[in-house]
């Protein structure tokens, strides 16, 4: 009995690691794999010794959990907006930054790493996500549309007049978007061209998602009418276009049907784990000092900035 | 000079089918006779299931349960391709038709020397579609058309990239092509065509992806569309009248294609159709049971999603549906309702003879209705180890769910069975009148699904789910066997004459024979004949490679042969294949069926069996080089 549990769990563990590609055998599994024994690597290397004394940032230093798939907030060059925050925060810290690297997408940062200690801080998740402790917000920002200058439309919330002149729109699975979209009717007629985004991949037990970049690249070249994201998915794209692109940012929160508040802005912090205060009171502390540095970051990305409400 | 004969016969056959057109002057049933006529002449297997029955019964006897110990290999054929071959070959006056697993290449054989290949069509395919298809590259078969004196013999074929194409059946030449599947909308062609008189009926396939699935009849000599059913949207779609389900309202009747979705959800709903059909010519209705709804994730498509998972009954002329029962209300589990279906006549309990018809779901029920009118007569578990239904109320027609094996968000479901494989998948079953028993290809797989939900940035959420597949409660769990059974069943008494266990999945059904036999192959490789009354298992051959397919049997100059594609792959062997694209096919299958590895691996081809391995090459002079 018990060897039955211990295999299933075996293929369990391995499967939602990766979402059920862990598994597959052939070549198209390398780059998995490697991402996989990382993952696993570092896990282990945390569950070692006392859970307590283990999960405990280590002094002189501030290990950042950061994901190679995460552009344009993480990349392994260190150009990602939020590595070059997470240095700024960390050496105002007095600490040595160490970005901790996996090929897994950013999604599951917190649980398969940060709950795990191998990493101590993830950067931009929504203020109060209860999963984590979080800091005060260091910014703020929103959903927003995309379209090309020269077709004259200016959307900018979800009952807009010139949202009847869309008929393709590409967005994010699974974001405040999503549903939104099921709210104007375009959802439906749309869905064909969003799935062609990932090339019919299926969804099922898989993160399968739209890239930022490819957002922008669809409205710039004419394919898509519009595009919905989250301002840092896409600001960089939107500002390196050699086609004049607008942004604005959605200027209401939504409503479905049923009345339910659907909100288009949020407050980003940074996590640590439950329990470890010592670690945000530290964030919080170095967050007063170096707000214009981390301003001046974000305004470079073209990131359009709210303010947080503190 | 053989085929020249068969040609010449065919031509004068297709001549006085013309004469007699003329002066019955009931022309659009003259196929239709045609057809039927070959489908009951035991030389033959014109279409897939063997007849509109489908029930894949031949009453050829020279094989039988006294002498198939001494079967043995007659000749073989490679169709060059690996992948998974599902289906069976045609053979049609003398000549054998095969199919292939995507690039979809057809073979005409002449069965006096079928060491020479007739004609070979390849077509050219968009690679595109390889990625589109969910679970392997395969195809199910081909159907044949008889000709008119005008329009030639045709072969019709599907193609994975969603295309349909007619191929003269002398030359191979394309006749017309048209396109039924878009793959740029994720929707692609699995499915053997059914040619119903003058028609060619063709489903679609790719509901995980917001298809909208349809059944579509075309004219069988030019193409031309005549009807198309959806399965979802307003009954002027689903191509719902007035009368439907008069006989049982409580399977619903108008509008449900857009009141049982939220919104218009119904134009993304799949209930696409890649299964079978089934046609009787008295009721002039085609049966076919439609597939899961789209998309996945449940909670975003509340209600019951009519007409998804339907057993669905249309007249075949104006495709208006007659009737249609919906067996898994709401599906959570990916049970897409596209099994075969199986006409019979046969008293029921009370002792009156009703034109019935049987349907082994993926669901793990087996279904059995009135196919005059709909009335569902039983609904028995396939094996006493499905679970997430404790029964199905035959008075409501409604399956009564056990919460425990629900699928949802925040609910870990531990072994619910059947898998979302299904305790039956594509595999074409066979029923044996005389015994009045349905010979059944069953997989035994269960799952856990555990739910998990991903918050990450700016509310955004991942709802995912991991699933693993193992073994049924009969199977070994620990080394991973034991996932599938044989069993034969009768519909009227729910009864099980006999079961027995496989090491894999029986994933492409059964044969049955007037010899006492049936008939079936197996994931790793074997082609097997057990006794109908007993199940013992009375003779096997190893193939090159594991079978999905069915086996059928023909005859040929007097002796009957038994044939059988072989070529791992579908969705059970997508391990053993490299070229997956769909997570959870991954998951169940290379989860469950990671020992196949060890007993078979890629091919492709037929392999054709008789008493004592007669052939046309017991004369070795037959096929060999002639010098002037």
């Amino acid at each position: 009995m018990n060897s039955i549990e211990r295999d299933r769990t075996t293929v369990s563990s391995t499967t939602s690691g990766q979402f059920g590609l862990g598994p597959l055998i052939g070549a198209a599994s390398t780059a998995i794999c490697v991402a996989l024994s990382t993952g696993i690597a570092l896990a282990a290397g945390a569950a070692e010794g006392t859970e307590a004394a283990e999960l405990r940032a280590p002094d002189g230093v501030l290990r950042i959990c950061a994901s190679t798939k995460g552009a344009p907030y993480t990349m392994k060059d260190g150009s990602g907006f939020e590595n070059r925050v997470a240095v700024v925060i960390a050496d105002a810290m007095g600490r040595k930054p160490e970005l901790v690297w996996t090929d897994k997408p950013s999604i599951f940062l917190v649980r398969d790493f940060l709950d795990k200690g191998a990493c101590d801080v993830v950067m931009g998740l929504d203020d109060g996500d209860p999963r984590v402790l979080t800091s005060k917000p260091y910014y703020r920002t929103g959903y927003v549309f995309i379209t090309r200058t020269d077709r004259g439309l200016e959307i900018d919330n979800w009952s807009d007049e010139d949202l009847r002149k869309v008929k393709t729109i590409g967005y994010q699975f699974h974001s405040p978007a999503e549903v939104m979209l099921k709210q104007t009717g375009l959802y439906e007629d749309n869905l064909i061209y969003q799935y062609s985004l990932v090339n019919f991949t299926d969804r099922r037990n898989q993160f399968t998602q739209v890239s930022g970049e490819r957002l922008v690249s669809e409205v710039a070249n004419g394919t898509a009418d519009a595009a919905v994201a989250f301002a840092p998915d896409v600001a960089r794209y939107v500002k390196n276009s050699s086609t004049p692109l607008t942004m604005k940012v959605i200027d209401q929160n939504g409503l479905t049907a049923s009345g339910e508040l659907i909100p288009q802005q949020f407050d980003q912090s940074i996590a640590v784990r439950q329990g470890d205060t010592d670690l945000r009171e530290e964030i919080d502390a170095a967050l007063l000092k170096v707000r214009p540095q981390i301003e001046a970051i974000l305004e470079e990305e073209g990131i359009p900035l709210l303010q947080p409400n503190t | 000079m053989n085929s020249l004969f068969t040609s010449v016969s065919a031509a004068a056959l297709a001549s006085v089918v013309v004469a007699s057109a003329q002066i019955g002057g009931a022309w659009p049933s003259i196929a239709n006779d045609r057809l039927n006529e070959l489908s009951q002449n035991e030389q033959n297997w014109v279409m897939p299931g063997k007849n509109y029955s489908q029930d894949q019964y031949s009453k050829l006897d020279q094989i039988n349960k006294s002498n198939v110990r001494n079967m043995k290999a007659a000749w073989s054929f490679s169709t060059g391709v690996l992948h998974g071959h599902e289906g069976a070959p045609l053979v049609v006056d003398g000549k054998m038709y095969v199919h292939g697993a995507f690039p979809n290449s057809t073979f005409a054989l002449n069965l006096d020397d079928p060491g020479k290949i007739l004609w070979h069509h390849k077509p050219k395919q968009d690679p595109l579609a390889r990625a589109v298809a969910c679970c392997d590259v395969v195809n199910r078969g081909l159907a044949y058309w008889p000709g008119d004196g005008t329009v030639p013999p045709l072969i019709l074929k599907t193609q994975l990239d969603g295309h349909i194409v007619a191929l003269n059946a002398e030359t191979g030449a394309e006749y017309w092509k048209l396109e039924n599947s878009d793959i740029k909308v994720g929707s692609t062609l699995t499915i053997a065509p059914l040619v119903v008189k003058d028609l060619v009926l063709v489903g679609s396939s790719g509901a995980e992806l917001g298809v909208r699935g349809y059944l579509t009849a075309y004219d069988v000599k030019t193409g031309e569309q005549k009807w198309r059913a959806y399965a979802t949207g307003p009954d002027q779609d689903v191509l719902i009248g007035a009368d439907f389900n008069q006989s049982n309202p409580h399977y619903g009747q108008q509008g449900l294609g857009v009141e049982t979705w939220e919104g218009e959800a119904w134009k993304i709903g799949g209930g696409t159709n890649w299964g079978w059909y089934a046609y009787d010519p008295d009721t002039n209705m085609v049966y076919y049971g439609t597939g899961n709804p789209a998309p996945w994730n449940e909670t975003m498509r509340p209600g019951d999603n009519k007409w998804t998972m339907t057993i669905m009954a249309r007249d075949v002329d104006t495709g208006e549906a007659k009737f249609g029962y919906q067996k898994t209300p709401h599906d959570e589990w990916d049970y897409a309702g596209v099994n075969v279906i199986m006409l019979s006549e046969q008293e029921d309990k009370s002792g009156k003879m009703r034109k019935l018809l049987t349907h082994p779901d993926r669901n793990g029920i087996v279904y059995t209705l009135d196919r005059e009118n709909g009335e569902l007569i039983s609904a028995d578990k396939m094996d006493d180890t499905v679970n997430v239904f404790t029964h199905v109320d035959l008075q409501t027609g409604l399956p009564v769910r056990d919460p425990e094996y629900a699928t949802r968000m925040d609910h870990l479901a531990r072994d619910i069975c059947p898998s979302a494989m299904g305790y039956h998948n594509q595999g074409h079953d066979s029923y044996d009148p005389e015994r009045k028993l349905f010979f059944m290809g069953i997989n035994h797989i269960c799952m856990d699904w555990e739910p998990f939900m991903l918050p990450y940035r700016a509310g955004q959420f991942f709802v995912g789910a991991t699933l693993n597949m193992y073994p049924g409660p009969k199977g070994d769990r620990q080394g991973y066997e034991g996932l599938g059974q044989i069993k034969a069943y009768n519909a009227i008494t729910g009864e099980f004459k006999w079961d027995k266990m496989e090491r894999f999945s029986v994933w492409g059904g059964t044969m049955a024979t007037a010899g006492d036999l049936v008939f079936y192959g197996t994931l790793d490789g074997f082609i097997k004949a057990r006794d109908s009354d007993t199940g013992e298992l009375l003779w096997k051959f190893k193939l090159p490679s594991g079978v999905i397919g069915n086996p059928m049997t023909y005859e040929h100059d007097g002796t009957q042969y038994v044939a059988i594609m072989y070529g791992v792959g579908g969705w059970p062997g997508v391990g053993l294949v490299f070229d997956l694209q769909d997570p959870t096919a991954g998951l169940g299958a290379v989860g469950a069926f990671k020992n196949l590895q060890h007993y078979t691996q890629m091919g492709g081809g037929v392999m054709v069996f008789s008493i004592d391995g007669k052939s046309p090459y017991d004369d070795v002079t037959v096929g060999e080089y002639a010098p002037e």
